[in-house]
């Protein structure tokens, strides 16, 4: 047999026998360390997945969904706010430019009442004269000269009283026109900007809630399916005590292969019946040895991609949310101070507005008496026209001269008339004016504020909670970062210690190609071994010790050629029989 | 605090036990063969032993019979946790007097249910 030539199958028996137990030992402890390592791991796991847990019970509970609603209230409420100060604010303007050409007319009244009054006045001398000149006749025109001068002296008061007035409106229009056109500009961008700006934080906030909401969610999955594939490796491990049992199962067998080899050759005769038991011992060992390097090939596997999954596990995301949200309630609470200032200035220009409605008021006040007054002394005029014809047209020839005074007093009482007419143009003008002041007044009022009001409140108790959560994000992101270095230190150790097991287990590729020589050797040496044994005898010889399903299985597929199944897997077992 | 016994030659398969259970509040003391496991089991009480089958010194069988003859283990859960799966080595497992048979590898979930149920 040239297969008791240098080295015999006896002596490759033993040095694999031998190979297979020094596995054993050194695989041992290298995997003892790596359960240590795998159950520091699963802590680390439990740990990220606590501080991921409660971060999303932190949103949770700090109702940090709400918040977002409660800033788009804020900021619909805030863009009608801004909306309507933009178009109230273009229309003081205009309304303050009306009031003065409004004013200018109500001049234009006065000067025309003005020279009315002179010349009721001079209507007055020319009548004393007249009376003088008539002697005891003219007696009767006394009283007419009395009224006309009464009149002109009313007439002369109250011209001046709403001279004055409407001057030192104009004056203060003046004032308010030029601090307008200085102001408004710079509000009207200032609201512009602010609601630009509201529409940009929004958005930004819309996002980082987002993330907020998510990240730690998905962390928190990413971490599961960590701690899954740990525990997946913890089952994967313990298959190292089942392929310790079945290498020392097959090391057993390699000894009585070994022996019946050993009995062939000290026969020196072909026994074929003896070849091929240990022949078939070879194939059963190989297949075994085949399935237990499936087994190693699976659960390494699985370790590896435990590994990667540590190794791709990102804190990143998740530690960078906090600071980021953090900034951003920053943005919005810099918002909420710009419209806490914004609302300090309009409160400011309602307040101009308002003295401006309170001038406007007396104004449509003094012009609604001045009219009244008016309409009185047009009644009088009449009176004193009617007066004066009758007196005039008493006295017969002699009185050309109250005749013409007659005339010129009927020609004032029409032009007294027609002042009467712009005074009352110019009062419906002021109250139309009024009106629009009024629903500018009503546009800068309070009432109008108390929807962003309310807004502004919720949000700023949302943003407080909002605060409170991303500062709770940051401190546990801190911890999650740390807990996945950590992880990945162990990872490094774990990936170290898997080579290590890779290269023991390489030993066992050694094995199986020197147990398929010694194979092949006997099936040279001993032409139609394979199908000279006994398989019930095989099976008896070989089964005793095996314990394992996947033993019993492989050794019948080598007796007998059955099909292995090929679906081995490492997660199986776990069966529980209560009895 | 529940305690647990756990019986086994395999260092990693103990000190897998060991984690499990002790992760899920138990307190668990470890033994490296039948004669060891005797030994802790007489020397304190445990609430429950979870033993491999085939060890050296003495096995899984016999650790349950001799564990069954001390005093105040009559009816403390006794676990076989076990490569082998036959019918035969299970019946006589049970005869010995264990409680349970749990074939390894074994899914911490379920190891620490099957526990939970025994020990009350």
């Amino acid at each position: 047999m040239s297969c008791l030539t240098n080295p015999t199958p006896p002596t490759v028996l033993d040095k694999s026998g031998s190979d297979l137990q020094w596995l054993l030992r050194t695989t041992e402890s290298a995997m003892e360390g790596l359960v240590s390592a795998f159950q520091g791991l699963t802590g680390d796991t439990d740990t990220l997945v606590n501080h991921a847990a409660a971060i999303v019970k932190c949103v949770e509970d700090e109702s940090v969904s709400s918040v977002l609603p409660s800033v788009q209230t804020l900021g619909i409420a805030a863009k009608k706010y801004v909306g309507e100060r933009l178009e109230a604010t273009n229309g003081i303007l205009d309304t303050v430019t009306a009031e003065m050409e409004l004013l200018r007319k109500l001049s234009a009244v006065t000067n025309g009442q003005t020279k009315i009054a002179e010349r009721i006045q001079m209507l007055n001398v020319h009548t004393k004269i007249e009376i003088a000149h008539l002697g005891f006749v003219g007696a009767g025109f006394e009283y007419l000269a009395r009224e006309l001068g009464e009149f002109s002296t009313s007439l002369a008061e109250n011209t001046g009283e709403l001279d004055r007035n409407t001057e030192e409106r104009k004056n203060a229009i003046v004032g308010t026109r030029q601090q307008f056109s200085v102001e408004l500009p710079h509000l009207t961008e200032e609201l512009a900007r602010i609601e630009a700006n509201l529409s940009d934080d929004l958005a930004v906030l819309d996002s980082g809630l987002s993330r907020l909401a998510q990240t730690p969610l998905q962390f928190r999955a990413s971490a599961e399916n960590i701690a899954r594939q740990i525990a997946g490796v913890v089952v994967a491990v313990q298959g190292h005590d089942i392929t310790r049992q079945q290498i020392e199962h097959v090391h057993e067998a390699l000894a009585t292969v070994s022996e019946i080899v050993l009995g062939v050759s000290n026969l020196k005769s072909p026994a074929h019946a003896e070849a091929a038991r240990a022949h078939v011992g070879l194939a059963i060992q190989i297949e075994q040895l085949r399935a237990i390097r499936s087994t190693i090939a699976d659960w390494t596997s699985q370790i590896r991609m435990c590994m990667e999954g540590i190794l791709r596990i990102s804190a990143s995301e998740l530690i960078g949310i906090g600071p980021l949200v953090l900034e951003q309630e920053r943005l919005m609470s810099a918002q909420l101070s710009h419209i806490d200032l914004l609302e300090g200035q309009c409160k400011g220009y309602s307040e101009r507005i308002r003295s401006s409605l309170e001038g406007i008021s007396n104004l449509s006040h003094l012009v609604t008496e001045h009219l009244q007054k008016a309409e009185s002394a047009r009644n009088q005029l009449r009176l004193l026209t009617f007066n004066s014809v009758i007196e005039a047209s008493r006295l017969g020839a002699k009185a050309d001269t109250i005749c013409v005074i007659a005339d010129g007093i009927a020609e004032v009482a029409v032009e007294w008339s027609k002042i009467m007419e712009q005074s009352g143009s110019a009062l419906r003008e002021i109250v139309d004016l009024s009106k629009h002041v009024n629903a500018v007044m009503d546009t800068f009022s309070q009432t109008g504020t108390e929807k962003l009001r309310d807004a502004q409140e919720r949000t700023r108790v949302g943003l407080e909670s909002l605060r409170g959560a991303a500062a709770f994000a940051v401190a546990q992101g801190e911890k999650i970062y740390q807990a996945t270095e950590i992880m990945r230190t162990k990872s490094g150790a774990i990936a170290s210690a898997g080579d290590q097991l890779d290269t023991c287990f390489g030993r066992i590729d050694t094995v199986l190609a020197d147990l398929e020589a010694v194979k092949r050797q006997l099936e040279i040496d001993h032409p139609g071994v394979k199908a000279q044994y006994d398989s019930a005898e095989v099976e008896r010889l070989f089964s005793a010790s095996y314990t394992t399903q996947t033993e019993r299985d492989v050794l019948r597929a080598a007796i007998y050629g059955t099909t292995l199944s090929t679906a081995q897997s490492n997660s199986a077992g776990n069966d529980v029989e209560l009895f | 605090m529940k305690r647990i016994l756990t019986v086994d030659d395999s260092a990693s398969v103990r000190q897998m036990v060991s984690f499990t259970l002790q992760k899920a509040g138990y307190e668990v003391a470890e033994a490296v063969d039948g004669r060891d496991g005797l030994g802790k089991a007489a020397g304190g009480k445990f609430d429950l032993i979870i033993t491999d089958l085939n060890m050296p010194n003495v096995d899984g069988i016999q650790l349950i019979s001799s564990v069954r003859k001390l005093p105040g283990y009559s009816f403390v859960p006794i676990l076989m946790l076990s490569t082998e799966s036959q019918a035969e080595k299970k019946d006589e497992g049970r005869k010995a007097g264990a409680t349970g048979w749990i074939v390894k590898p074994f899914n911490a979930e379920q190891l620490v249910a099957v526990v939970q149920k025994l020990v009350k």
